[in-house]
């Protein structure tokens, strides 16, 4: 057990603890089962996992969901000083003399009971659903710029040094799956500028490093050093673990601490995960039914479709967070072709996963997330043209989606202004966000806590973020 | 007692406390109260001032004696008591609604304490410790060392008894990694074992201490500490150099540099009068945090955020305090105003570095660190181009040269611009990232004069009529590609036109053959981003331009702005001789001596070459970052809610430190020279125990306060204060000698007991709070891995420079990186086998060997390691290459070895990875593998091939394939092994 893990013990009450020599052995694992999780839920869980899709770059809102009529009229004017407010631009934009709105070059259409604008050029899958889904069209966030914006929305904070939101869980509810990680990062790419990844967005920041990200990856290895040497046959590697074992109980015979113990348990547990994970990854016994929700890539390693049908066998086997990054969002120029090619890579694999999941009745206690780290600006990025634009960063206001574990269905929640740059009524800022996901899983994100260097720091920061509950149903 | 029961509590027995155990002694104040006080109470009546609730303050003691909420002796009839107990929700102390609540134990306590007086005491680690006398103990045979009184005395309390010493191949074995991160060499175990001196212990203490290896592994923690990469961090985490720096630090330690020194010069040594390079270069340390480079981002945002880093990083190091949290709001728990952090704040706030740095290598400002060669050569260039500038500056054109010119610019009255022809385009050429689209030649760069009709680089000139001058265009070019432009000048006279440029994204321009402009930049295009001077030659002049896109749309702009004779000189030339007075003659001499003179202009070109070799020569001079204060110091306002756009500009702050801690004297400067003085001063109540407290870690595993990065009034009380003390005061009277005390520390008693975990030890201590026996723990990754590389006589121990690409998984860095079109390159031969502390640490991408043992990304200040048990960690040391191919080294070691048959094989096997010789159970369980996959290795011996042709290093062939691949196993489960992998 970790000094840190034993200070949270002695400061959350635990002071005392009689029998603590044993501590070692109660947080052995890194895949420990429900009981393994530090934390007692606050109220009953909706949500027993996590599957959240993230789309890295800054995807426009304004060109996938936050559209209105209105948006038609501006076309070509400048945007007005009243709606920008003299709000910051990012330095790629500031210096530009003039800033002419542009409506998206798609056309739109209302969906569902709920009515919701959403591109049916390029989300038509997604449009199909959203009587499934609550669209958030009023998520906000400060930071301007992708490495701050990524790193806040995946941890809290701009700052570094946080654990990410998949090990915040992983610490406090565990795994339930005694042979798989808690916490799984996919990554695949689109042809767009793909802006940087950092480790530190799955990382656990000052939580035991043990909660981290495992990132599964999508070409050899699926999980790194997870393959036996050449020439190293699964019998050999049987032996050779045996006979480990057996020196390492002489060992504890001779020196009696029970880290030992726990590390033999950790030997067997990567055994095992040396055959649960190539069998999590194998889906050939996937039927060409389910292939098909997920479109043409479904059986393509690498492609976000192949990861969300990965996803949904983690959701089976009960892993707690499994998040995807998709790469290639960051729309500075030519944005009507480079969306319509990274829509084309989600739109019909996430609605397949959202339909894959509801048949299978995972649904019901898998929470689906949707969204990137910011929007894009109403005004055009370079020179507008009659069928090409860019966007500049946007953080004011971007739409995210959820769906699934006691999430309102077929809802629209917030409004933003003509020019889908402020928002009118209802902000969700994205610590709001992550307090709600926090909340169904059974979670106060104002108790759960963490006492790292003489503060109880938490995921949704100081600045008291609250539930949204008009997302919950 | 009876209080509780008069307030109509329902005492809930709770096993945390004993309540005998309480009944016997008095509350300690500072052990038992303050922490509830400060967890429970002081978030709304603390040091914050915003948000203090009642203008109640309970962190300050006057409201414990005698006051309408205290009345000492009587918690019945206290005001304090009753909020705490009451039932009465509008009443209850903390609110219902707060997360936080006391627990029964908590009141008992603040029971008690009022109950025997309401003492108060300031916090312990604010205040100067004095030197403890070591304490009397009946077990004096347990002492070795004042040390031992300490750690005796509080087990005699806790009725523990002291383990017996560990036997000396344990004991070398644990000092070997404890002062030099490696295990003892065969001879070295041979050495001690056999050393009948009385003094065997000790010298072998004095060798590890004086080994360089010992300056590495001090080296490796404070790497950690002070966020040491090869990256920048941010956005792109490009490359930089800074290992000079990390090179500097292994010196200090191994050359036994005095803390306060140490200290001094990593805060300060750009400051220090009369200051080394060396001193320049450990000012490294505030420059390893992370730095920008994203296209976006706003300067001052960044510049602030760097500051604040060297806050956060300073005072965690030196003060063990949590000074970050004064940022936005007064400290919550420790008596830090907001006020009070910008002060230390405006320490940092004047160095020269920008927001915006780099994503290639370091930023400004540097020390050069010259060899001796290129220190000549640069000075002779420096000289050599001081005389040019000076004949330059010196001469002017001869009269009769300007008087021609004059009449040119007369005739012409004005001057006639350029004709311009059409613009021409080649291309676009594809490359595989934008920087080598940017880069790349890809034909026309060099193949001046061009003649557009003929083709180039197997493309055509494009004549593009629509271009028109002054309006930005749309390129039609795709992702990571370069377009060329090419058109001609004619000029009638020679002249200086000036011309505007804009570009989506990067841009070049050639003129007449000669790059006057790059610019590899990201943008969308606009007017006047670029504004450039061409020197036309009478006659034809051409102008080739090249944009990159790096993606999504593309464009350039141009317009001939005009003749840059500047209009001043253009009217005095037009003048007539008579009107202009001299002094007027000589502006115009000056301007045609600048701008158009050709002996003046070759000797621009001479000042430029010299410039470029000097450039060139100082590209190759290994530099490293520094700190270094502006002239004129920048001013220091608070931030408004920590934020930089917001400085609240009433009034200034002066650099200071926080008032609750002794002050800086006035004899210090009122830098960062000042301030590394005040940490190092002998009454400063923390630094000293903050060190040694950092170094009692290292070597018995947890802190004596165990939140070592946090020696404020929320930390985990010290379980053995007096000790600490002893050794902080210990330390600053004896000249803050760090090697002295880590050799006090190996040398007692305690060290060096057994670390044999008895039944009572799980029962009284678990954690090993008391020490009743000696620490055993997994090692640190860098350790493990080094371990197999020296099981497998590979590890090179050579010392620093650059560091280096071992093996890693493909896709690492491209997985993540900008762009995507980042490949890690793993080194080859000796560099796959340095030292784990000299591979090369991309911040964003750590290596993930380490990572899977607990390594933090380094990206922030990491005073102490996480120690984890996870499977991950099993499949690295099982699988990872550089794992498995040292097995099979060390599998060849061992068959080349002087033991010729299994047991003696075995054992040698064993002392080399586990230090000791081997029993009969363990050779049993070897001997069982060994027939196994011996026999397995037969039936299958292309299996064995496959096995050790796996890594770089070449298959010995002159072994039996089958016996080397079964030892091949054998040896990879000894590196494996418990015993291997920790240090008893």
């Amino acid at each position: 057990m970790t000094d840190i893990n034993r200070r949270h013990f002695l400061t959350t009450g635990a002071r005392g603890f009689g029998a603590l020599g044993a501590a070692s052995l109660l947080d052995s694992s890194l895949f420990q089962g429900n009981a393994g999780g530090f934390l007692q839920q606050h109220h009953k869980a909706k949500a027993k996992r996590v599957i959240y899709l993230f789309f890295s770059g800054g995807p426009s809102h304004i060109d996938m969901y936050d559209y209105k009529p209105a948006l038609r009229k501006i076309h070509g004017i400048e945007l007005p000083d009243s709606i920008r407010n003299g709000q910051r631009l990012t330095g790629m934009t500031s210096g530009q003399k003039s800033f002419p709105c542009v409506a998206p070059m798609f056309e739109f259409k209302r969906y569902g009971q709920a009515g919701a604008w959403v591109n049916s050029d390029i989300l038509p899958h997604i449009g199909s659903l959203v009587d499934e889904i609550s669209l958030v069209k009023t998520v906000n966030t400060e930071a301007i710029n992708h490495d701050p914006a990524i790193t806040y929305i995946n941890t809290g904070t701009q700052q570094l040094g946080r654990p990410s939101m998949g090990s915040w869980l992983d610490y406090g509810l565990g795994s339930s799956n005694q042979n798989l990680p808690g916490y799984v990062v996919i990554i695949s790419k689109g042809k767009g500028q793909s802006q940087a990844l950092y480790s530190r967005l799955w990382g656990s920041g000052f939580l035991p490093s043990k909660y981290q990200g495992v990132k599964f990856r999508s070409a050899g290895e699926p999980v790194l050093y997870l393959n036996d040497p050449p020439g190293v046959a699964p019998e050999t590697r049987r032996s050779v673990l045996d006979t480990i074992a057996s020196i390492n109980r002489q060992k504890f015979s001779e020196q009696g601490d029970p880290e030992t113990l726990a590390r033999i348990a950790q030997y067997e547990m990567a055994f095992r995960m040396q055959t649960s994970v190539p069998e999590l990854t194998d889906i050939r016994d996937e039927p060409k039914s389910v292939l098909d929700l997920y479109g043409p890539d479904a059986s393509k390693p690498g492609t976000f479709a192949f990861n969300c049908i990965l996803a949904r066998r983690m959701a089976e086997r009960g892993v707690r967070f499994v998040q995807l990054f998709h790469r290639g969002w960051d729309q500075h120029g030519n944005l009507p072709s480079l969306i319509s090619g990274q829509c084309k890579d989600i739109d019909q694999p996430a609605a397949g996963l959202i339909r894959d999941l509801k048949s299978r009745g995972l649904l019901d206690d898998t929470l689906v997330i949707c969204g990137g780290e910011f929007g894009r600006t109403i005004y055009s990025q370079g020179t507008l043209t009659k069928d090409n634009h860019g966007r500049d960063h946007h953080g004011r206001c971007f739409s995210v989606w959820m769906a699934g574990a006691g999430i309102r269905k077929g809802y629209v929640h917030g409004e933003t202004d003509d020019f889908s740059y402020n928002i009118v009524r209802d902000p969700v800022h994205i610590n709001d966000l992550n307090a709600t996901i926090l909340h169904q899983l059974g979670i106060d994100h104002e108790k759960f806590t963490f006492r790292y260097q003489g503060l109880d720091q938490r995921l949704t920061g100081v600045e008291g973020a609250k539930v949204v509950h008009d997302l919950i149903a | 007692m009876s209080n509780l029961l008069k307030f109509g509590f329902t005492f809930l027995a709770v096993a945390e406390f004993s309540v005998a155990a309480f009944a016997a002694t008095r509350v300690d104040f500072r052990k038992d109260v303050l922490p509830i006080l400060s967890d429970k109470c002081f978030h709304c009546h603390g040091p914050d001032a915003h948000s203090r609730k009642a203008k109640l303050r309970l962190d300050q003691p006057d409201w414990t004696q005698e006051s309408k909420l205290l009345i000492p002796g009587q918690p019945e009839n206290s005001e304090f008591f009753r909020r705490i107990t009451t039932l009465d929700p509008d009443d209850k102390m903390p609110p219902p609604e707060n997360p936080k609540s006391l627990s029964p134990t908590e009141i008992r306590i603040l029971d008690n304490w009022i109950q025997e007086g309401a003492d108060w005491d300031e916090h312990w680690a604010f205040i100067t410790p004095k030197t403890p006398t070591p304490p009397e103990v009946e077990n004096v045979d347990q002492v070795r060392n004042p040390i031992d009184s300490f750690i005796v005395k509080k087990l005699e309390e806790q009725g523990l008894q002291p383990s017996p010493p560990a036997d000396r191949y344990t004991l070398i074995r644990r000092l070997s990694y404890d002062l030099t991160g490696m295990p003892p060499a065969l001879d070295e175990i041979d050495d001690y074992v056999n050393d009948t001196s009385p003094h065997a212990y000790e010298t072998l203490v004095d060798r590890l201490l004086e080994s360089p290896q010992f300056g590495e592994r001090m080296a490796l923690a404070w790497l950690d500490i002070a966020r040491y990469g090869d990256s920048s961090v941010f956005h792109a985490d490009g490359p930089r150099f800074m290992w000079p720096w990390r090179d500097w630090v292994i010196e200090a330690y191994n050359s036994n540099m005095p803390f306060d020194q140490f200290t001094k010069d990593q805060i300060a040594g750009d400051l220090i009068p009369d200051g080394t390079r060396s001193q320049k270069l450990a000012t490294g340390f505030n420059r390893n945090h992370g730095t920008t480079d994203e296209g976006g981002a706003i300067d001052e945002e960044y510049r602030v955020e760097y500051v604040v880093d060297r806050v956060k990083t300073t005072a965690s190091t030196w003060l063990g305090l949590t000074m970050e949290c004064a940022q936005c709001h007064d400290h919550k728990y420790d008596p830090i105003s907001q006020e009070e952090y910008y002060q230390f704040y405006a320490y940092f706030n004047r160095t020269k570095d920008r927001g915006m740095q780099t994503r290639n290598g370091n930023a400004e400002p540097v020390v050069y660190l010259y060899t001796e060669a290129q220190e000549a050569t640069a000075n002779h260039l420096r000289s050599q181009l001081k005389n040019l500038r000076q004949t330059r500056k010196s001469k002017k054109a001869p009269d009769e040269q300007v008087q021609k010119w004059i009449e040119i610019l007369q005739e012409a009255g004005r001057q006639e611009l350029p004709s311009l022809s059409t613009w021409q385009t080649l291309g676009p050429f594809q490359a595989n990232d934008a920087a080598a689209a940017f880069k790349k030649d890809f034909g026309p760069e060099k193949a001046f004069p061009i003649d557009p009709s003929k083709a180039l680089a197997d493309k055509s000139w494009i004549p593009k009529e629509e271009y028109e001058d002054g309006k930005p265009h749309t390129l039609p070019i795709g992702d990571n590609s370069a377009l060329y432009l090419h058109r001609t000048l004619k000029s009638t006279t020679t002249q200086i036109v000036s011309i505007s440029l804009g570009s989506d994204d990067g841009i070049k321009l050639w003129h007449n053959g000669k790059q006057v402009l790059a610019n590899d930049t990201a943008r969308g295009v606009a007017a006047d981003q670029e504004k450039v001077d061409l020197k036309l030659t009478e006659g034809q002049n051409e102008i080739l331009l090249k944009i990159n896109n790096r993606g999504g749309g593309a464009g350039f702009y141009f317009k001939l702005e005009g003749p840059s004779v500047p209009e001043d000189i253009q009217m005095l030339a037009t003048k007539t001789d008579d009107q202009r007075s001299e002094e007027e003659f000589s502006k115009l001499v000056d301007y045609y001596t600048k701008n158009l003179w050709s002996r003046g202009l070759q000797l621009d070109e001479e000042i430029k070459s010299t410039d470029a070799d000097l450039k060139s020569l100082m590209g190759s001079v290994t530099t490293s970052m520094i700190m270094e204060d502006q002239e004129t110091p920048r001013k220091t306002y608070v931030l408004n809610r920590g934020h930089y756009a917001s400085p609240i500009k009433d009034r200034e702050i002066e650099p200071n430190t926080p008032s609750f801690l002794p002050s800086l004297s006035e004899a210090f400067p009122q830098n960062r020279l000042g301030l590394a003085e005040w940490l190092t001063h002998p009454n400063h109540p923390l630094t000293a125990r903050v060190a040694v407290n950092r170094y009692w870690t290292m070597i018995f595993g947890n802190g004596i306060v165990s939140t070592i990065s946090d020696f404020g009034v929320r930390s985990e009380p010290p379980s053995h204060p007096a000790l600490l003390d002893w050794l902080a005061t210990d330390f600053i009277e004896n000249g803050w000698n760090i090697k002295r005390t880590m050799k006090q520390m190996v040398m007692s008693a305690t060290y060096r007991q057994s670390s044999k975990t008895l039944k009572e030890h799980l029962e009284k201590d678990p954690i090993n709070r008391y020490l009743a026996r000696a620490p055993r723990l997994r090692l640190q990754g860098e350790f493990i891995r080094d371990t197999a590389l020296y099981a497998a006589n590979l590890l090179d121990l050579r010392i620093g420079g650059p560091s280096v690409k071992p093996y890693q998984p493909a896709r690492i860095w491209n997985e993540v990186s900008l762009n995507g079109g980042l490949f890690y390159k793993p080194d080859s031969g000796r560099k796959l086998y340095r030292k784990s502390m000299y591979t090369y640490w991309k911040r964003s991408a750590p290596m993930p060997n380490m990572m899977a043992f607990d390594a933090p990304t380094r990206e922030k200040c990491t005073i102490q390691r996480q120690r984890t048990n996870t499977p991950l960690q099993a499949l690295v040391t099982m699988n990872d290459v550089q794992w498995v191919e040292s097995a099979r080294l060390f599998a060849k070691r061992i068959l080349h070895s002087p033991a010729q048959t299994f047991k003696p094989r075995l054992d040698y096997a064993f002392q080399i990875a586990t230090g000791r010789p081997v029993d009969e159970s363990r050779i049993s369980a070897m001997k069982a593998l060994y027939q196994s996959e011996h026999q397995r290795f037969s039936d299958r011996p292309e299996d064995a091939t496959r096995l050790l042709e796996y890594g770089e290093y070449p298959h010995d062939t002159t072994l039996d394939p089958i016996e080397h691949a079964t030892w091949t196993l054998l040896a990879s489960a000894i590196l494996n092994l418990d015993e291997t992998i920790s240090k008893d």
